[in-house]
């Protein structure tokens, strides 16, 4: 028998408080490690999709430009367009390596949005040289063809289009050709239907007008003085990647100042418990530790058993809370990608070994603060005082 | 040949405050206890009995006067000496006995040992739990036990350390009579060994069987 045994031990005479205390730890742990598990998953999954994106600098309608660029990374519409003769101007500008137009238009059948990109085929290779097609990428002037992502083409796992298939697209339901599908990428390109930039400004009847040229720079270190050059262009906005990402990462961050919030709280909560908890145990165990100390037990060793009964407790709740974040980790994403205001696709929470090391010292950590003052008041108590309440 | 004294008590007085007020326990009592010797401390509730016997196992100071223990003055003693002097000569028994409940009698009676520091002492914990006759009873938990049986669980925690000295305060307290006969057989058992037994109880017939008796009334040795 040593201490860690005796301590356990003593913990299980009274399980059901052990167990709820625990439980309060690990709560406080799962939320915390939640956290900051989604906070450096989100950060690598959105820069991951930025660089995936192939682009570096957005040039955008002048309007709301943040609002703007997240919405075409995202698939969405905006209700403003530039000129077509604005891709001339873009191109005059120094250290461009590929500016490539593009018209993002979204139409809706059997309830559901599709979202459409028409673009230049010969940009798009240049701009994302790791797309893999099944069947072939559509030239320029090519009509009534288009790439679909892989999700589009699949149901469940199984296919549901193959390349050749001939479907209805655009509002008016005109029968296009699917010549290529998109090998998966795991970034939103899977969601989209690509068709030839002509061919979709004719069939969203959007004649010579564009949502967004996509910039890619020679040189990245030249990008905040060749958006300057750009912003000159008249009804042009630039908006850099870094930008897109910075604005993104604020608007999270606000969320997580609330979330946060509710950590230290739910830590303070679990804290208290467990000090009333040991104090408890502590008072109802007087007499037993007086009796310790009449058997050869100095004040240190009390308060020892004392400490490492927290440490158990807390240590405990650590592992339960981690092992509760990490396999709720599906449930607790849907939720949190409810609430943020961007979530990229991919994997948000990770369980990182660094960060599941850091939960378990926090956790300790917590045992050791909240342990302090049951164990010094457990070991000043003095034998006399401890058994009196049984002697005359 | 007299056999040495191992406890020497000069003019002991013990006070305790409660409020303004103070309670004087113990009075200006001397006393000498030989090697060997079984005294049982006689007298009313309130008499100061518990409070000598607490005095001897160095669970309190006394508040004046002289108490040597194996030659050691316990007055002014840090706890940290007080806690050596204990574990070195001192093995209690309760009226409560004051088992863990979730231990086994091994490891109720291998607790001292715990605090003690001594490790690999399973044969002297077998050696043990077969005087006191807790053999078949090795791995059971209190709550499986009689209540004479517990007390045996005690007596054997408090012999565990190698004791020269047992104090046992009531310890036939909680049993019937029957029980407290053979408690008394083992305490007079412990004696014929060579162990000194200082017991306080208010049983007469526990009383009988001790070489010596100390009455104690208000505090003061009669």
């Amino acid at each position: 028998m040593n201490f860690v045994t005796l301590a356990i031990k003593n913990l299980l005479r009274r399980r059901g408080r052990t167990i709820l205390t625990i439980l309060g730890v690990a709560i406080a742990i799962a939320v915390l490690f939640s956290l900051l598990s989604f906070n450096s998953g989100y950060e690598k999954q959105l820069s991951g999709e930025l660089d995936n994106l192939g682009i570096h600098i957005l040039a955008v309608p002048k309007g709301c430009p943040y609002e703007a660029a997240s919405l075409i990374i995202h698939g969405g519409v905006i209700p403003k367009y530039l000129m077509g003769s604005a891709i001339d101007e873009v191109k005059k500008v120094d250290g461009i390596e590929v500016a490539s137009p593009m018209l993002l238009q979204q139409y809706y059948k059997e309830g559901r949005p599709h979202i459409v990109y028409g673009i230049d085929s010969d940009d798009m290779k240049r701009l994302k040289p790791w797309w893999q097609v099944e069947g072939r990428l559509f030239t320029q002037n090519e009509g009534n063809v288009l790439v679909i992502g892989r999700n589009l083409a699949e149901e469940e796992g199984k296919p549901k289009k193959n390349v050749g298939d001939v479907v209805p697209f655009g509002p008016d339901g005109t029968p296009f050709t699917i010549v290529g599908i998109l090998e998966r990428t795991g970034t939103q390109d899977d969601e989209f239907h690509f068709v030839p930039l002509p061919m979709a400004q004719r069939v969203f009847d959007k004649p010579d007008q564009i949502t967004t040229i996509a910039i890619m720079v020679k040189d990245i270190s030249k990008i905040s003085e060749i958006s300057g050059q750009l912003e000159k262009i008249p009804d042009v906005q630039v908006v850099t990647m870094t930008q897109i990402m910075g604005t993104i990462m604020n608007l999270v961050g606000s969320a997580q100042t609330l979330l946060i919030s509710v950590i230290i709280i739910a830590i303070i909560i679990s804290a208290v418990g467990i000090i009333n908890t040991l104090l408890m145990s502590v008072n109802e165990r007087t007499r037993e530790f007086g009796m310790m100390k009449a058997v050869g037990a100095s004040g240190l060793d009390i308060g020892k058993l004392v400490f490492i009964e927290t440490l158990l407790i807390t240590a405990g709740g650590g592992i339960l809370g981690l092992m509760i974040a990490i396999f709720g980790s599906g449930l607790i994403e849907g939720f949190v990608r409810e609430i943020v205001p961007y979530a990229p696709a991919g994997n948000l929470m990770t369980p990182e070994p660094g960060l599941i090391g850091l939960c378990l010292l926090f956790s300790v950590g917590i045992g050791f603060v909240c342990g302090i003052y049951p164990a010094i008041r457990s070991s000043r108590l003095t034998p006399m005082e401890a058994i009196r309440s049984n002697l005359e | 040949m007299k056999k040495e004294e191992v406890i020497s008590a000069k003019e002991l007085t013990k006070i305790y405050r409660r409020g303004s007020e103070e309670i004087h326990a113990l009075n200006d009592v001397s006393f000498a206890i030989r090697k060997g010797e079984f005294v049982a401390v006689v007298g009313p509730s309130g008499s100061g009995k518990t409070t000598m016997l607490n005095l001897i196992g160095c669970l309190d100071t006394p508040t004046r006067g002289s108490l040597r223990l194996n030659g050691t003055e316990i007055s002014g003693l840090k706890e940290k000496d007080l806690v050596k002097l204990r574990r070195e000569n001192i093995g209690f028994v309760f009226q409560q006995f004051f088992l863990l409940p979730t231990l086994t009698v091994r490891e109720n009676i291998e607790l001292p040992l715990l605090f003690n520091r001594k490790d690999g002492y399973k044969s002297k914990i077998d050696e043990i739990i077969g005087l006191v006759g807790l053999k078949a009873r090795a791995e059971h938990l209190p709550s499986q036990l009689s209540g004479g049986e517990m007390q045996r669980v005690a007596i054997g925690r408090a012999l565990v350390n190698e004791p020269k000295i047992i104090l046992a305060d009531e310890p036939t307290g909680n049993l019937d009579s029957a029980t407290a006969l053979k408690i008394f057989e083992l305490f007079r058992n412990l004696n014929s060994q060579g162990l000194t037994l200082i017991i306080v109880s208010h049983n007469l017939e526990l009383a009988k069987i001790a070489h010596r008796k100390i009455y104690l009334r208000d505090g003061q040795v009669v």
